[in-house]
């Protein structure tokens, strides 16, 4: 059996104003990426600050966690001392110099000034940084702040790294590099939890994905089987659907799913042939046949509309 | 079912250390900027008062010349007003704007050891602070060695001190500029109130009691006593209202910011 680095059950956080996580379990595995997706407000990054002590979670209803064994409530340190963490933003001190701003986190893990210089060197040719060493923090992009916050995270060599949004901002080349490295990482036997809002960097590394909404689990799986069981295979995106009117409302419905947003009609089908006659009729630019992604799955189990917190 | 029961955390005196190590590197990262001012606003003072203020006043002030006794509460003050920027705009902008917390929360760090280390720090601050003040007097030779290098301590008791209620300030103020009244409402009124600039001994009489409720007559009268060498049975109790203010205010003050740090 595989051990669960992760285990929460029915927790629940509440703020004066908001409920931020609701009844929300779920359980990671060792040697997993486990990915939560989600829109903004939907307790993601709250639900990581519970898992490393930043945030308590609420007393009642009665709930459960386990991370390597502690409980965040009272082992926050043996938590963190096994743990990384890459902060949704980038709290770095730009007086300081890349390798001066990981020495002063070296000593808060209490790695003796050799091995951490050994350490320091390693990751920042780990991050590709190791140019920009010298570099004054100002100095540098926010894909190098990003690698960097990322090295920070790397400096205790942890079991579990949690990353809120890791790429958000940031440029593909970036965005690819550092998907290679945290599957390197993961291959090594990191366990990763991180959120993020793009459904490609979900699909691309996470090995199980859950979409939140609301604070609590809409659905869960690995992102390949969440396409197949939620989201019909193939999308038909129309922008001016005004002369389909009549077939819209017709016979059509029994073969395809119709979902309309302010400017766009979308039929989902997994008849591709059928799609692609109705498409026929069109001109080229005025519709998009392709697969669905887990970008419709999101969309279909959160809803189109912004809510309040977004 | 612990997957590992072997994790070293780092000990309590390292954790506050590193903190402490952590302000001490952002703070010495400019050395020239961080460090001059310290020893030159003493040294205008000085000029200001020995050349000009200080030949109006030919009155001795509780049996020193006024230069000395002016001096002497600038040991104290410098080390005031340090701790008191350190733990308010510093502490403040730290939380909210930089984040700096954030990232050192997610390290084996708890929020107590992160605000002890952090007071601890401030008084390291009221030290230096103390200590390049005396080297200005020492070198005019205003005060006199060797008792008066005790004062620097005074100095990191004044730094704790105005660290911690500095804090407790810091932990109601929802917008930076709000701290602008903790200065001009209690800071500056501090300097002139509590036996910095005249004795204390002259206001009325239904001042005095105020006067022995502000925090930094303590400090002062402590530093005089250094200074001199001569102390009497009231410095005991200077040293106890300031243990007990450290220990009150900083037990509120770590209770209230750990509610804005961790939610």
């Amino acid at each position: 059996m595989t051990e669960k680095i992760i285990i929460v059950k029915n927790v629940s956080k509440t703020f004066p104003k908001v409920v931020a996580v609701n009844n929300l379990s779920f359980e990671v595995e060792a040697q997993t990426c486990f990915g939560c997706l989600g829109p903004n407000g939907a307790g993601k990054s709250t639900m990581m600050k519970i898992i490393y002590g930043k945030c308590t979670r609420d007393e009642k209803p009665a709930s459960q966690m386990s991370i390597f064994g502690y409980d965040p409530k009272d082992c926050e340190l043996e938590i963190k001392s096994l743990s990384g963490v890459v902060p949704q933003d980038n709290n770095l001190d730009d007086e300081l110099n890349l390798i001066q701003n990981l020495m002063i986190y070296s000593k808060f893990y209490n790695i003796p000034a050799r091995l951490a210089r050994e350490r320091i060197a390693y990751l920042l040719d780990f991050l590709e940084l190791s140019e920009k060493a010298n570099s004054r923090i100002t100095e540098l992009s926010g894909g190098m702040k990003r690698r960097l916050v990322i090295a920070r995270a790397l400096l205790n060599n942890p079991r579990l790294l949690i990353l809120d949004e890791p790429t958000t901002g940031l440029d593909p080349q970036v965005r690819h590099l550092i998907w290679d490295k945290l599957r390197l990482l993961k291959k090594e036997g990191t366990t990763i939890l991180l959120t993020t809002h793009y459904m490609e960097e979900a699909f691309q590394i996470c090995d199980t994905v859950m979409i939140m909404h609301k604070g609590q689990r809409i659905i869960e799986g690995p992102p390949r089987d969440l396409l197949a069981n939620n989201i019909e295979k193939y999308v038909l995106e129309i922008l001016d659907a005004g002369a389909l009117q009549d077939k819209l409302k017709e016979n059509m419905q029994e073969q395809v799913r119709i979902d309309k947003s302010q400017q766009v009609t979308r039929l989902f089908s997994n008849d591709f042939e059928y799609l692609k006659t109705i498409a026929g009729s069109m001109e080229s630019s005025n519709y998009y046949l392709r697969q669905t992604n887990l970008e419709d799955v999101f969309l279909k189990a959160t809803g189109r509309g912004l809510s309040e917190t977004q | 079912m612990k997957l590992n029961n072997t994790v070293v955390c780092p000990p309590l005196y390292w954790r506050l250390f590193s903190v402490w190590y952590r302000h001490m590197r952002v703070y010495t990262k400019n050395i020239f900027s961080n460090g001059l001012p310290p020893f030159l606003e003493p040294l205008l003072f000085l000029a200001g008062v020995g050349l000009g203020l200080g030949t109006y006043i030919t009155q001795s002030m509780e049996g020193l010349s006024y230069l000395e006794f002016l001096g002497t509460g600038l040991l104290v003050t410098a080390a005031m007003f340090t701790a008191s920027f350190e733990c308010s705009f510093g502490t403040f902008i730290r939380l909210e704007f930089d984040k700096v917390y954030d990232g050192m929360l997610a390290s084996p760090l708890t929020v107590n050891n992160l605000i002890v280390g952090e007071i601890i720090w401030a008084g390291t601050k009221g030290l230096f602070f103390s200590f390049a003040v005396l080297c200005i007097l020492a070198v005019f030779g205003v005060i006199h060695l060797p008792y008066s290098l005790l004062a620097p301590l005074v100095g990191f008791l004044t730094g704790v001190m105005f660290a911690v209620i500095s804090m407790l300030i810091t932990s109601f103020v929802r917008v930076i500029n709000q701290l602008n009244f903790f200065f001009t409402g209690f800071i500056s009124p501090m300097f002139f109130f509590s036996g910095v600039v005249f004795p204390t001994s002259n206001l009325p009489n239904y001042i005095q009691p105020l006067v022995e409720i502000v925090p930094l007559t303590h400090c002062v009268r402590l530093v005089r006593a250094v200074c001199a060498n001569h102390y009497q049975m009231i410095h005991l109790w200077d040293l106890f209202y300031i243990a007990v203010f450290i220990l009150v205010v900083g037990f509120f003050a770590v209770r209230r910011l750990r509610k804005r740090m961790v939610n």
